[in-house]
């Protein structure tokens, strides 16, 4: 049987790439914007914004590529209405292909004015992991047109990078050096997931902040964070959210 | 690829066939009724999980293997595990994921059916993942891409534990399988651009994280294992008619708390694994 590639990207390369480039940027002093950089960059966009949603859906930017991402970023967070908004609150990607045409603009408000500073297709992708919803991507391009399946492919990659991104840093990583933290562990495993629930019972919270409580044990015993899931689920770790201390069973 | 919703079988009520009587059925028969019951849900806002959970289910029921599963390849190509018939499986199933070897791995990057492959220990093609499935029980796989307009998004696992080669319908049957698995991923979708392709791959993939937390959630506050809690999300969704992903995200955000959950039927015919 042919062992040939064909079409197929081995997932690893294209990250493998992401983190290369992030690196890249990381290492020449691009600390702002890094990632943005990146999400840019990998689906070949004019520009990147990334927003982050609370409970009240207020968003807030965590970072933008200069010019026209930055001047959108803000008439999304002032109007409250835009690709990057929709993709925070619902469950799929957003787009408008040609903010041009048609008389009927799908924001009222937001599409004049994107198309004032220059954009001409737009697109939210939403930054989640599971039911915890952190936030949203935003895409812009100065020409009007529709995502190839690659594109929208590495829009959602980039998503799912800068969850863990934002995961990283609210668990203490600094903004400037993500790509070795996230290079470490690439990809989640369903454990993670599992001892999120966990913790949040026993932490009585929500699984967005227990997810956050895993990550920063991780980092503070130096433990690879699938390791110290393991360990939850098998209740050989646990959390007491009284002390706010971690107990280890001694065996 | 679209279901013509008037035509399908929508009238049925949710019962399934299994519940325990599948033992005395014909295979045809069981055939029959799982793409009876296929149908009932693909029809309604179903959960693509339950659907694949229950087509592992009955895959293992109708084909002559023990196990069967489901992977799909997540936007940016990484293989992601949906749903699965036993443990083993998907013990299996993350083994190869992590290894980055396997039937599946082959299949969906060649996007070629892998059928009646021995396995050896040592192996030369999986020197990994044979070594760990022989362990487990199994002596010979099966794999069948899911394909849509030319690109393979996922692939249907079927292994066995004797060796021993299926027959031409039992691949027939398994290839249906892995079609119906796709139509599940589709939902309703009649127009699939790029971004709808992999909306709907994205949205499959993180239901799956969402049951996962969930599952967390009701295994601790309730001292239940991992399959137990998987159990009784689904037995609740299927009591009150609602998505299995609807129930499990219910949990996450604390609408719903985990003691609240029907318990499952003892005696369910489903032994699927979480």
């Amino acid at each position: 049987m042919s062992r040939a590639k064909k079409t197929w990207r081995m997932a690893t390369d294209r990250l493998v790439d992401i983190f290369a480039l992030l690196a890249r940027y990381e290492k020449g002093g691009a600390s702002e914007g890094s990632l943005c950089l990146v999400a840019a960059e990998i689906t070949e966009l004019s520009g990147a914004g990334i927003a982050l949603s609370s409970d009240s859906n207020l968003m807030t930017s965590m970072g933008t590529t200069t010019g026209p991402a930055t001047e959108l970023m803000d008439i999304e967070i002032t109007l409250r209405e835009g690709p990057c908004t929709d993709a925070c609150r619902g469950e799929d990607a957003v787009e408008d292909i040609d903010l041009l045409r048609g008389s009927t603009p799908r924001w009222v408000v937001y599409t004049p004015q994107a198309i004032a500073v220059g954009a001409r297709a737009v697109f939210g992708f939403p930054v989640r992991i599971g039911a915890v919803r952190l936030g949203a991507l935003s895409l812009y391009r100065d020409k009007r047109g529709a995502l190839t399946y690659e594109q929208a492919s590495d829009g959602y990659l980039m998503a799912s990078v800068i969850g863990r991104a934002i995961l990283a840093m609210q668990a203490g990583a600094s903004g400037n050096a993500l790509a070795t933290e996230l290079e470490r562990e690439a990809t989640f495993d369903f454990a993670i997931h599992q001892a999120a629930g966990i913790l949040a019972i026993q932490g009585f919270t929500d699984v967005g902040s227990a997810l956050v409580l895993l990550r920063t044990h991780a980092f503070a015993t130096n433990t690879p964070i699938s390791t110290l899931a393991t360990r939850v689920i098998a209740h050989q770790t646990s959390y007491d959210s009284k002390s706010a201390m971690w107990s280890e069973e001694t065996s | 690829m679209r279901i013509d919703e008037s035509g399908a079988a929508a009238s049925l009520n949710r019962q399934s066939p299994s519940e325990g009587q599948e033992g005395a059925m014909t295979r045809e028969s069981l055939l029959v009724a799982t793409l009876v019951e296929l149908a009932d849900n693909l029809v309604d806002n179903f959960d693509v999980i339950d659907v694949l959970t229950l087509l592992c289910d009955r895959a293992v029921k109708s084909v002559d293997v023990n196990a069967a599963g489901v992977m799909l390849t997540a936007p940016g190509g990484e293989l992601q595990y949906l749903a699965s018939s036993s443990d083993s499986m998907r013990i299996l199933e993350l083994f190869q994921i992590q290894a980055n070897e396997g039937p599946c791995v082959d299949c969906v990057r060649d996007g070629l059916p892998i059928i009646n492959v021995e396995l050896t220990s040592p192996d030369e093609r999986w020197p990994r993942f044979s070594p760990r499935a022989i362990e487990l029980g199994f002596h010979s796989v099966h794999c069948l891409p899911m394909r849509l307009r030319g690109r393979t998004i996922g692939a249907l696992n079927l292994f066995r534990n004797e060796m021993g080669t299926l027959n031409d319908e039992d691949v027939i049957i398994a290839q249906g399988m892995a079609d119906v698995s796709t139509i599940a991923i589709l939902q309703h979708r009649s127009s699939l651009d790029a971004t709808t392709l992999n909306d709907q791959l994205s949205r499959a993939l993180n239901s799956r994280i969402i049951i996962e937390q969930a599952k967390g959630m009701v295994s601790e506050s309730t001292q239940c294992t991992m399959d137990e809690a998987f159990e009784r999300l689904r037995a609740h969704a299927r009591n009150h008619n609602l998505g299995l992903t609807v129930v499990a995200t219910s949990i996450v955000d604390g609408t719903l708390t985990s003691k609240d959950l029907d318990q499952p039927r003892t005696n369910s015919g489903t032994t699927s694994s979480s």
